[in-house]
């Protein structure tokens, strides 16, 4: 127990003890991982911006990274099988599974393509934008994940080119996963007006401590178009702390949607760049969190370029003994003129017992800009509740209603229809009311 | 037996009384009209008889065909058949009217022991009762009251009672800030929905509703009391003296 608190971190042993054949480049971005978790170490209370995360088991035990690829659990069958109608990778413990594969009949341009693979085909791409966008010094978990990965995707979608089905990545941790680590990886380049959507779905088996820490990265070029929807459904054990990172160039757009639902601990921090002028970021966040359950959105959005646009909205349901944060970044940089920012931050609270923290963040330095943000927290309206059941609604359907039309919005802008659908039922489960009133939704 | 008998009833709002004492009985087919002042209690009655958490009973007691009513959560009244017209019907972004009031529909027969409504006599019921309330179809689609105008909004309230057919019908200044249009088609639901079974309690500011709806009885709140009943014609007294005499007479 006490290993982990030395001035070398088991981690630091793991990764010394590796035996690897790897470019020169990617064992110095290794390295550089390493030296960055050794140099933050766990997160404590200490750490600003890691205050309110309880580490718990993860904090105790050395959770070594996952060495060979795992069996998909029989429950989560459907999980990896989400979304028919795309390209997929599905990888069991940081693996690539090979047998679920399906990324046959690309267009020509577009590769997606397991990185491992990657590394012997796509040299040079990876060299140059693999482990150079990602910022390790504030995420020890993105430290370990660029010291660790086993292995991920590269999705590269050639300049002009539209991709009509989305790209699925399934990330799922196996039963035999307990203490183990996987860091799965994923880099993203967008060519100028390049367009296409990803899923990025992680889940694993329930009553399992395991940890998992992805990260992502996203270079989108002038003028592209990238819609990614991260999903975060892992096991009532697990811990989940992952990144994801996006570089934006002149008139480049990205929408992210964050699904959380599930998880001991579930993190995201999201990083957006805007670095050319006319560039368009939205992040929206849905996250349900459940009795003994935490759930955390870090963002950080920066405008380093004049008119650019972008719009976060994270919306929250707690239950039971549940806690959540939501901390969020605006940054406007000197120069960056004409920027419109907003940010909005909602949660519900389902129980007395939850508790939420929200933080929103303004860094302005630039004087023509219009940045909003607003944050509230609330009970279920009692008017409402009030209308709903002199209707004859009983009680506990009437809060299923009233919660569904809370989180309703957030299913809207989800752009692939399946995963909607999906989301839509992982919302009915969570919220309170009968078989019967869900069925309407 | 009457369809509602309220005895000395005493409610309160956050510690202070604010009925002192109600008396009256309505009878199956019976419409009753409540009038008063301002701050006379007759919002208050209208949600202690459908059950608002925030009201506190102090005393007396409401049957409901014989039944105790005060006893029963809202959703239970509702399902035995009481429906409150709401004087600000709450808007709930979020929830199609179609869902929230299929699950109404659904919880009123399973309490009747009947099975669910199927889609297409759902719909059939729907048309038929929009049609009846003069609602403009796109309205049902839409979330709940959500960006609704006030006469649109209260045409809602007349639909929603049409739909659940209910054997109380309480309206909580139904006609209050409508124009002369959408009071004319409320009344004519309400009208409408008129029966030998179905009893109304019209509560109401203003005299000129009742040239639209006629009541059989008329009662003046003030003061959390009901100084006055008498029949249509005490409504024009009311209209030429206005409620300054009973204010008197009540103080």
């Amino acid at each position: 127990m006490s290993a982990v608190v030395e001035s070398t971190s088991v981690y630091l042993q793991d990764f010394r003890s590796r035996s690897v054949d790897e470019p020169a480049w990617l064992a110095e971005r290794r390295e550089a991982g390493i030296q960055a978790f050794e140099a933050l170490g766990l997160p404590h209370r200490r750490m600003e911006a890691w205050r309110n995360l309880k580490l718990g088991l993860l904090g105790q035990e050395h959770f070594a990274a996952a060495d060979a690829l795992g069996a998909v659990p029989m429950a989560l069958a459907p999980t990896a099988a989400l979304v028919p109608e795309a390209w997929r990778l599905v990888f069991v413990d940081g693996h690539l599974s090979p047998g679920h594969a399906a990324v046959d009949a690309l267009p020509k341009g577009v590769t997606v393509r397991p990185l491992r693979e990657a590394l012997a085909q796509d040299a040079e791409l990876l060299e140059t934008h693999l482990g150079r966008h990602a910022e390790l010094d504030a995420h020890p978990f993105a430290a370990l994940n660029s010291a660790f990965w086993a292995d991920g995707a590269l999705i590269d979608v050639a300049p002009g080119t539209v991709l009509d089905a989305p790209v699925v990545l399934v990330f799922l941790s196996s039963e035999s996963s307990a203490h183990r680590a996987s860091y799965p990886r994923v880099l993203v380049r967008a060519g100028e007006s390049a367009e296409f959507r990803i899923a990025q779905i992680h889940a694993g088996p329930d009553n399992l401590p395991y940890f998992v820490a992805p990260v992502t990265e996203i270079v989108a070029e002038a003028n592209s178009s990238v819609q990614l929807h991260h999903v975060q459904e892992e096991g009532d054990s697990a811990y989940h702390l992952g990144l994801v990172h996006a570089d934006l160039a002149r008139d480049a757009r990205l929408h992210l949607h964050g699904f959380n639902d599930g998880g001991k601990v579930g993190r995201t921090d999201i990083y957006v760049n805007l670095a050319g002028e006319g560039a368009d970021a939205r992040l929206d966040g849905l996250y349900l969190v459940g009795d003994g359950q935490y759930a955390d959105y870090h963002t950080w959005v920066r405008h380093q370029s004049g008119h650019c646009t972008s719009q976060q909205l994270f919306k929250g349901v707690l239950s039971g003994k549940a806690e959540s944060v939501f901390d969020g970044l605006i940054h406007v940089h000197k120069g960056a003129q004409k920027t419109d920012s907003q940010q909005q931050n909602r949660n519900l609270l389902l129980s007395p017992r939850a508790l939420t923290h929200s933080n929103p963040r303004l860094e302005i330095y630039a004087d023509d800009v219009k940045c909003a943000h607003g944050s509230t927290v609330g009970e279920l309206d009692r008017d409402a509740l009030f209308y709903l059941r002199s209707r004859g609604v009983g009680e506990n359907d009437a809060r299923g209603l009233l919660t569904f039309a809370f989180a309703n919005e957030m299913l809207q802008p989800i752009g692939i229809e399946a995963l909607r659908d999906h989301v839509g039922q992982r919302l009915a489960a969570f919220m309170p009311g009968d078989a019967t009133v869900k069925e309407l939704l | 037996m009457a369809m509602l008998e309220i005895k000395d009833l005493h409610a309160a709002v956050e510690g202070e009384e604010i009925l002192k004492g109600i008396n009256l009985t309505i009878n199956a087919g019976e419409v009753h009209a409540i009038m008063g002042p301002n701050g006379s209690g007759k919002s208050t009655l209208s949600k202690v008889l459908a059950g608002h958490e925030g009201y506190e009973v102090t005393g007396g007691q409401v049957l409901f065909e014989g039944r105790d009513l005060l006893e029963l959560a809202p959703e239970e009244r509702a399902r035995e058949g009481v429906f409150l017209g709401f004087q600000y019907p709450v808007e709930i972004p979020g929830v199609a009217n179609t869902y929230f009031l299929k699950a109404a529909v659904n919880a009123i027969r399973k309490h009747r022991g009947e099975s669910e409504i199927d889609a297409m006599e759902f719909l059939k019921l729907i048309r038929d009762r929009m049609k009846m309330v003069k609602m403009d179809e796109a309205l049902f689609k839409r979330p709940v009251n959500e960006g609704f105008s006030g006469g649109e909004k209260k045409r809602n309230e007349i639909f929603q009672m049409a739909v659940l057919e209910p054997k109380l019908a309480i309206l909580d200044e139904t006609d209050s800030g409508l124009d002369i249009d959408a009071l004319r088609s409320v009344s004519e639901g309400v009208n409408a929905l008129r029966d030998p079974e179905r009893s109304f309690l019209l509560i109401t500011h203003y005299q000129r509703l009742l040239n639209y709806i006629q009541p059989d009885f008329v009662h003046v709140l003030v003061k959390g009391q009901i100084v006055k009943s008498g029949g249509k014609e005490l409504a024009q007294e009311l209209e030429q003296s206005g409620y300054a005499l009973f204010e008197e007479n009540a103080a």
